[in-house]
């Protein structure tokens, strides 16, 4: 096994970049396996951090229906915002990490849509979750 | 020998132009085009008697980025060739999946062009650059000013009386069934511009709906001798176009000139000049949002065809994966009540 499939991953978007993609005989050959070397580059950045970055999520979108919670107890959806809080992933594959993130972002539009008629600085709390969430999922990828 | 493939769909469309033109046309070539995900795009060199000719093939694909009807994007080339725009002159529509499986259209080539502006990003390429960026922009000025009755467009294309209304509620829909994941961006975007409509357009105009660096091929002068792709072509408000044409995904990660091509306010003052309107730049932050959220549904409608659809087309799952990331960005940089402006122009 090799430990670090994230940079074999890189590893192999460069070759198919920088070696077989001049090589191919046609232009929507070469386009393609450009295209194939960048979202190589993507998931291996995705690989390494695919864990972390819904996990924090978690955290944080917990973190903001605990406070909506104590700050509006009658804003609607909070007994599903409660439940949420109480529960964890049912394990660490990603599809279940996905799953529970994508319960939570559910309960977070409904959260904002209500954040931005009742209460300002929740509705800023959530862009500014809005843009933490953003930043840690973006690629890094150089031009190919 | 048996023909490749490739080789093969040549030869079937050169038997469908042999039954249109009534004379014999042997096949010289035939190369598949990158890009243009919602068609699948051919350049076929044809032998007539002895003397070349190149057409470019449109076939539908399994599925595709952007779901469109092939007889509106071609009629809308009709009108435009008419008009006099720079586009390729259509040949043929055919609807019989009989001769190559699936429906397809066939276009003159417009030869000894490029549609890469990203390889003008040189300063050696600076003269060049500009004059492509001053022909796009005052050629969507032309389109705006242009009258949609007159150019024949309204009647296969819906004259809408809301069209700010009508796209967002289209592209909101589009979001709304393809979303594979929840999209707390796009949920919040759409509420914003749900809350921030701005009145019904002045005036209507043939709208491209894809006008970007790309869609449009450039002679090595930086004359624009052919603008592409109008599946999303429609009836509505001009500065939907410029709105598009503009957005800071199109030039990433190099965002300073807009398209790659032009200060954006530059951009801006060639479009009002030519088309003798004026931004009104209130109306003119909607569209912007607009373009972002219109990307973004499309990126997100992709990813939906690549996870699900028959084609495991390259381009699918760049459009579902990269292209979602930077628009998401785009669009947090727009709507945060004070957001650094990494992605975006806040200030236009």
């Amino acid at each position: 096994m090799i430990p670090q499939a994230g940079r074999s991953l890189a590893d192999l978007a460069m070759k198919l970049a920088g070696d077989i993609a001049p090589a191919t005989q046609t232009e929507y050959a070469a386009a393609n396996a450009g295209l194939m070397a960048m979202l190589l580059l993507a998931l291996a950045q995705e690989h390494e951090r695919a864990a972390a970055v819904r996990t924090m999520d978690i955290d944080e979108m917990k973190l903001l229906f605990r406070a909506a919670q104590n700050e509006h107890p009658e804003a609607p959806g909070a007994g599903q915002r409660a439940s949420y809080c109480e529960r964890e992933p049912k394990s660490l594959l990603l599809s279940d990490l996905d799953r529970f993130h994508g319960e939570g972002l559910q309960a977070l539009i409904a959260l904002h849509a209500w954040a931005e008629a009742e209460d300002a600085g929740l509705d800023r709390r959530i862009w500014d979750f809005l843009l933490r969430h953003t930043e840690r999922h973006k690629f890094e990828l150089p031009p190919l | 020998m048996v023909p490749t493939a490739l080789e093969a769909l040549g030869l079937q469309l050169c038997s469908y132009l042999q039954a249109q033109w009534g004379e014999p046309v042997a096949l010289a070539g035939i190369d598949q085009i990158p890009g243009g995900a919602s068609r699948e795009t051919y350049r076929v060199r044809l032998d007539l008697r002895g003397l070349g000719r190149v057409v470019i093939l449109r076939r539908d694909p399994k599925t595709s980025l952007i779901d469109t009807e092939r007889a509106h994007e071609y009629r809308t080339y009709e009108a435009a060739f008419r008009a006099g725009l720079p586009v390729p002159e259509p040949l043929f529509l055919e609807e019989d999946p009989n001769w190559l499986e699936r429906p397809f259209s066939v276009m003159a080539e417009i030869a000894d062009c490029s549609s890469r502006v990203a390889d003008l990003a040189g300063d050696d390429q600076a003269e060049v650059r500009a004059r492509v960026g001053a022909e796009k922009w005052a050629l969507l000025g032309r389109l705006a000013a242009m009258d949609p009755h007159a150019l024949g467009v309204t009647s296969f294309m819906p004259v809408p009386e809301h069209p700010a209304a009508r796209e967002l509620e289209y592209w909101a829909g589009v979001i709304d069934a393809d979303a594979l994941h929840p999209q707390p961006v796009a949920a919040a975007a759409i509420r914003w511009l749900r809350a921030h409509l701005p009145p019904p357009s002045d005036s209507l105009a043939l709208v491209h709906g894809d006008y970007r660096s790309g869609n449009f091929l450039f002679a090595p002068d930086g004359s624009i001798k052919g603008v592409l792709d109008w599946e999303m072509a429609h009836v509505g408000d001009p500065l939907e176009d410029l709105a598009w044409s503009l957005d800071p995904l199109w030039p990433w990660p190099d965002r300073h000139l807009a398209g790659g091509l032009l200060p954006r306010e530059e951009a801006i003052a060639l479009w009002e000049q030519a088309s003798g309107m004026q931004v009104d730049r209130e109306a003119f932050r909607w569209w912007q949002v607009f373009a972002s959220l219109k990307g973004l549904a499309i990126w997100i409608s992709s990813t939906e065809d690549f996870a699900h659809g028959e084609s495991k087309e390259p381009i699918l799952a760049v459009a579902g994966w990269v292209m979602t990331d930077r628009q998401n960005r785009i669009l947090v940089d727009r709507l945060h009540p004070d957001a650094p402006a990494r992605y975006s122009e806040r200030c236009l």
